[in-house]
């Protein structure tokens, strides 16, 4: 798989599917901030711009954030060649006042979220499944 | 009475203690976007030396993404009859990598040296814990808090580890119906332990939702224990007065049954204490009304994160975060507090944007008062993710301490003109504090047998 890093003039990285990104990527020389390594804590957040990646595991993001295409590298494997933001650089959505700019119902964690109304379906695919 | 073991006989003895010279306070770079390793900053605190209100050292962690939040010395007040015991040691446990990283403040008291580090995922294979917070020593031995399971999962439970900071496994045996772990303090004479909750690793870490407190994600409750069975016995459910019951703290006074907790949403204080027929009761004390802003929908609420007790009991200290300010109550009276200091810096409320000449990112946040009670050293950041969703400029410009001094006899509290130490000017970049220790001990440290 190839991963390409918009925000570091495209630079690309042949990665293991097998292996998490944030694993492979920092075996390549690129510098992410990272935390647990468990995909609690969402430190090593980043945005995915193209192509699809395996985050079951991941428990730090909410669905509004999974439709904004974060993704956890410390869990996340490639199933296709994918193009990511990475760094804080790329966490303008991540982080909001929860009092300014409340969550809707369906945009709640996987597991307190309601099923998202019905024209929402269309971007259904990354809501992660409860 | 003399002895050779660490701390001091009595609290009356704490207060006479030498006046603190230098502090400890933590700094983090986990999640400002800056790809170094979080640090134990030395400030110095002595009026008469040239380096006053600087960063004096810098000791940084072995690897990155920690998230220093709290810390505990290996031994207190509680080994004053011991004199194999030292205050030697300052843990500092790494919230998001599970690390405990055992410092050695002795050997050179103004440049700390890593002693030893605990593994986080040893901590995970041999307990199933994570999430490392308050750490208090008990007598020889010490426990952490940990709020989660090796998942990340509440209610999580207890790290017990020995004098040589080797796992000896879980402390308690019990967690029964308690749902969240947060912080705790106990009071050896009554046999008892209260702890609190915040909520599971897994949703505090990655930020503030308040919806899911609306879902139960967050804590409500206070926990009485019974300290030597190391089991739970009680539980007080203090609903929407006690949203987010975070900062527990008895008084220092060993023979007191009387306690506080700070809820943080609720910004509400709650008091507890034994009655005569030896029945735990509460009451809320302080509560610290919401306040308009222009641009918020709702009023804001204080956030009241963090409270502290002054050695003589006398004051209860207490922050509010998201509305900037600092306030000290005269708890003469527990059950009736009287407001007796007040000052403002940063926060959203716009009442003190700047502070001694900068620019405030953040509200008053962790606090540490001098043993005699004249001396409130005060920092800005929470957590990494809570900044960066209340306060986003403090990446760019970091944390700060500033020291307000305080009137022990007669309260009140005034910011002092000539003190700030700003984080935003850090080496490698912006960072910010959080809780801060004096080597000798200080008052969130220390419990009497």
């Amino acid at each position: 798989m190839i991963v390409t890093i918009a925000n570091r003039d495209g630079a690309r990285y042949v990665v293991d599917p097998r292996k998490p990104l944030l694993d492979s990527l920092r075996d390549q020389g690129v510098e992410l901030p990272f935390g647990c390594k468990y995909g609690g804590c969402i430190t090593c957040a980043a945005k995915l711009t193209t192509g699809e990646v395996d985050q079951r595991r991941q428990v730090a993001l909410n669905n509004r954030q999974l439709n904004d295409g974060y993704v956890i590298l410390c869990v996340a494997r490639p199933t296709t060649d994918i193009t990511l933001e990475i760094g804080v650089e790329s966490h303008d959505k991540l982080y909001r006042n929860p009092f300014l700019d409340p969550l809707k119902p369906h945009e709640l964690k996987a597991d307190i979220a309601t099923p998202p109304p019905s024209s929402r379906k269309a971007v259904g695919h990354k809501e992660q499944e409860a | 009475m003399e002895c050779c073991g660490p701390g001091y006989a009595s609290p009356a003895d704490a207060i006479k203690a030498p006046r603190e010279k230098l502090l400890y306070t933590i700094a983090i770079y986990t999640g400002t976007g800056i790809q170094k390793p979080d640090y134990l900053a030395t400030v110095d605190v002595d009026p008469d030396s040239p380096t006053y209100s600087q960063v004096i050292h810098r000791l940084e962690m072995p690897g990155i993404g920690d998230e220093l939040h709290h810390m505990g010395w290996n031994a207190c007040s509680s080994c004053f009859d011991d004199g194999n015991m030292s205050r030697k040691y300052l843990i500092l446990p790494g919230v998001r990598s599970n690390n405990l990283h055992i410092v050695d403040t002795a050997t050179d008291p103004r440049a700390p040296r890593l002693h030893k580090v605990v593994d986080g995922a040893d901590i995970k294979s041999k307990t199933n814990l994570s999430g490392p917070h308050t750490v208090h020593c008990l007598g020889s031995e010490i426990i952490i808090s940990m709020l989660g399971d090796a998942k990340g999962e509440a209610p999580g439970g207890y790290l017990h580890l020995n004098k040589d900071f080797e796992i000896q496994g879980r402390w308690e045996n019990s967690m029964g119906d308690i749902k969240f772990g947060y912080d705790f303090w106990y009071q050896p004479r009554h046999n008892v332990m209260v702890s609190s909750e915040w909520a599971a690793p897994n949703t505090f870490m990655p930020g503030f939702d308040l919806e899911e407190v609306g879902h139960l994600k967050y804590g409500r409750e206070l926990h009485f224990w019974d300290f030597e069975k190391r089991v739970p016995v009680e539980t007080m459910y203090l609903g929407e007065d006690g949203l987010l019951p975070l900062e527990v703290k008895f008084h220092h006074d060993p023979d007191s049954t009387h306690g506080f907790c700070g809820a943080a949403l609720s910004s509400n204080v709650i008091h507890w204490w034994k009655d005569d027929a030896g029945k735990w009761q509460w009451e809320k004390i302080i509560d610290v009304a919401n306040e308009p802003h222009p641009d918020w929908p709702i009023p804001v609420p204080g956030v009241m994160s963090a409270i502290l007790i002054s050695m003589d009991d006398k004051y209860l200290y207490l922050n509010n975060w998201l509305h900037g300010d600092m306030r000290q109550y005269d708890i003469s009276d527990p059950h009736n507090p009287v407001l007796t200091g007040q000052v403002w810096m940063g926060g959203l409320l716009g009442r003190a944007p700047e502070v001694n000449g900068v620019k405030m990112a953040g509200g008053p946040q962790m606090f540490q008062l001098s043993l005699d009670g004249k001396r409130l050293y005060v920092t800005t950041s929470l957590f990494s993710t809570w900044d960066n969703q209340f306060y986003p400029e403090i990446r760019e410009r970091g944390g700060v301490m500033v020291k307000i001094d305080c009137d022990p006899v007669n309260g009140g509290m005034t910011l002092n003109p000539d003190f700030i130490v700003d984080f935003g000017q850090e080496p490698n970049g912006p960072s910010r504090c959080h809780e801060a220790r004096y080597p000798g001990g200080d008052c969130t440290s220390d419990i009497w047998l």
